[in-house]
């Protein structure tokens, strides 16, 4: 313990503590617990609240279409997790291996994360747009015909590739880092050793790097959950037919479009309590298979 | 079991020259040290054996093969280096195999017998199944010496293997790569930049500054007859003194003394140009180097002769088994190694005897050294030694 002493009194550390305290308080705790008594409620524009006790939660856990949009939000997540920490890696590397212009690929793999998620859904709305898209021609002379706006599994298909996209970029800033943190001659003895440039990104880089990787991993997975809505927003809306109506855009419409706040609040709580779950899972492998040096 | 050939090797980094144009000749199963201070292209050499550096210019020749544009793995040889580079995420017994079975070149049945054999030459067994993290330096590098071996290599290069292990740990191993290397044979290139690492491990050794080769010789005759200032100065701790002198009717003159040059007449050995600059004549301008184990109180040393000079104490290092003597002789600096416990204070004025059979002459300009006494001294000196009872090198 560093006994150091800063502030000249305590009055004076908890005035300079107390802004960051406030805002934590006023836009985080307060809502959430706010948003957990909400799910106890019956509540909407313009009448007042009644209480219902766990009426809400009964409703979700008997309605089928939110079965339905939890089993789409997990498989969603598992896809995104896996594409884009599989995609990143592979990128990753091939900018790590090449001597020069290594700046330069950095930055046109990045750039999708520099934009906001709505720039992005309508950037990638452009790119596969079914009449419009500059990709759907090429796709199309491969013999698949583009048509996401109707069909559901394409559409999930879009939708979830947007989310990859949009994320690689954060994922190669922190895996290039890990990267390049291995030994060189680690590298080097590899080289000798005649051992193969995936057999060194399988066997020889990603073990070491397996802290920022399982880092990526809890963040990607919040991401999925949390920070794709504005992919859904913009290129599906949910559709077709719900086959893109994950928990956050689920709840979002329950609670801005049909305004049942005590029912999108239980659904809010129903996706904390998922995805805490889950990085409680994870937390747990992390642990196990995580090389942390030493 | 590999003869390597250097020819005019170069290596440039941007507009620094690394390795400026060297040739060398590492002869079949020698174990060969190149030693220098940092940045002097020793490490950048071994590089470029290896592989792991794209010569500028030049060739790399080995066993009649030139493997200049080859790739490392195609040359086989092994490398060990300064941090093990050790595959932390694998046991002791992975990091060995990792690389032949990466390659596929081998079996698992011959694999798992080279490892065996590798254990036991090097008494791993009990490490195979332990991670990095859970050994100690000196094991670590017992393991990446067993990834060496296990491939059989036609040469080791190793680059300051010891470097990171502590002061007795160090010795205990480099007793052992010795050993390790009279029972291999194998042609091993040892980089470091530690001198007593190379004159007690290297068969030859070969001294390296600014990119360039300055002498390559077995240790003593590096010790005895360097070649020029540089391995006068590196080579030997402490360092060779170096005094400003002319030359005058075979003596060396120095503003505080005067002292004959035994047999100034003849050639020079080892290293140095038999030519123009090779002869001594009067009126030259040279550096006297003695090393500080050539000097002696001469109160130590009643019978060695009238020939003594006074030197002014500055400070005193006693190291234990002996008494280092900062001092001044004139205006120029100097150590003298006395016998330990001798009571002498700084500010002392001694008188200082020498070994006639251990002067060396440098030209000041070049810094190539034009005479060493003992080439001419060496049977007068030997009997004159024993007379003295000194102990001639």
């Amino acid at each position: 313990m560093s006994t150091r002493e800063i502030f000249d009194s305590r009055i004076e550390s908890g005035l300079l503590l107390l802004p960051t305290l406030l805002v934590t308080v006023v836009f985080l705790y307060y809502p959430t617990a706010l948003a957990f008594r909400t799910s106890f409620f019956d509540s909407s524009f313009g009448r007042a609240e009644v209480f219902v006790g766990l009426e809400n939660y009964v409703g979700l856990l008997t309605s089928s279409g939110y079965h339905r949009s939890i089993f789409i939000s997990v498989v969603f997540a598992a896809v995104v997790v896996v594409g884009v920490v599989v995609v990143s890696l592979y990128l990753t590397f091939l900018i790590h291996e090449v001597d020069t212009g290594q700046g330069l690929y950095l930055i046109s793999v990045i750039w999708p994360y520099a934009l906001p998620p709505a720039v992005g859904a309508l950037v990638f709305l452009f790119i596969t747009h079914p009449t419009l898209g500059v990709l759907t021609g090429p796709i199309e002379s491969l013999g698949v015909e583009v048509d996401w706006f109707n069909n559901g599994s394409q559409a999930f298909v879009v939708v979830a590739l947007a989310a990859i996209w949009k994320q690689i970029g954060y994922n190669v800033i922190f895996m290039i880092a890990a990267m390049n943190n291995v030994p060189d001659t680690l590298t080097e003895t590899a080289e000798l050793d005649g051992v193969g440039g995936l057999r060194r990104l399988v066997s020889v880089y990603i073990p070491i790097m397996t802290p920022t990787i399982f880092f990526l991993v809890i963040i990607n997975t919040i991401y999925a959950f949390f920070g794709t809505f504005a992919f859904v927003d913009l290129l599906t809306s949910g559709g077709p037919s719900n086959a893109t109506n994950i928990l956050i855009f689920n709840l979002y419409q329950e609670g801005f479009s049909f305004f049942n706040f005590g029912v999108a609040s239980a659904k809010s709580v129903v996706l904390f309590v998922i995805v805490g779950v889950l990085m409680f899972v994870q937390f747990q492998i992390t642990d196990r298979y995580s090389y942390y040096g030493g | 079991m590999t003869t390597v050939t250097l020819h005019n090797l170069r290596k440039e980094f941007d507009d620094v020259v690394a390795v400026n144009g060297i040739d060398l000749e590492i002869i079949d199963g020698e174990f060969l040290v190149i030693v220098g201070p940092s940045g002097c292209g020793k490490s950048t050499t071994l590089r470029l054996l290896a592989g792991l550096e794209d010569a500028t210019d030049g060739e790399i020749v080995m066993d009649g093969r030139d493997v200049t544009a080859v790739e490392p793995k195609d040359r086989n040889v092994a490398m060990v280096f300064q941090n093990y580079a050790l595959y932390p995420h694998m046991t002791g017994r992975r990091n060995i195999t990792f690389g032949m079975k990466s390659s596929g070149d081998f079996t698992d049945e011959e694999i798992d017998r080279r490892v065996e054999e590798a254990a036991e030459t090097l008494d791993i067994a009990d490490l195979l199944d332990r991670k990095p993290q859970a050994m100690s330096g000196g094991e670590r590098q017992r393991i990446a010496l067993g990834r060496a071996i296990v491939r059989d290599p036609d040469a080791f290069l190793m680059d300051e293997p010891l470097s990171n292990l502590d002061a007795k740990l160090r010795i205990q191993m480099r007793a052992e790569l010795a050993q390790l290397h009279t029972s291999l044979g194998t042609t091993t290139v040892y980089v470091t930049h530690d001198q007593t690492e190379a004159m007690t491990l290297g068969e030859r050794v070969v001294v390296m500054n600014d990119g360039q080769i300055m002498q390559v010789d077995e240790p003593q005759t590096l010790y005895d007859f360097p070649a020029n200032r540089f391995v006068a100065e590196f080579i030997g701790d402490p360092a060779m003194n170096m005094l400003p002198v002319d030359i005058e009717n075979g003596t060396a003159v120095h503003e505080a003394f005067t002292i004959p040059l035994p047999n100034a007449d003849g050639g020079v050995r080892n290293g140095t140009k038999k030519g123009d600059d090779a002869s001594i004549h009067d009126g030259q301008r040279a550096v006297l180097g003695v090393r500080p184990e050539d000097l002696y109180l001469a109160s130590e040393r009643p019978d060695a002769g009238d020939e003594t000079l006074d030197a002014t104490v500055n400070v005193t290092e006693p190291l234990g088994d002996s008494l280092l003597l900062h001092c001044s002789i004139g205006e120029t600096p100097c150590k003298i190694q006395a016998k330990a416990r001798s009571e002498i204070h700084p500010d002392d004025t001694v008188s200082i005897a020498y070994d006639p059979a251990r002067l060396h002459l440098f030209d000041p300009e070049s810094g190539n050294a034009f005479y060493h006494s003992e080439s001419y001294a060496s049977s007068e000196s030997a009997a004159a030694a024993a007379d003295h009872g000194w102990q001639s090198r």
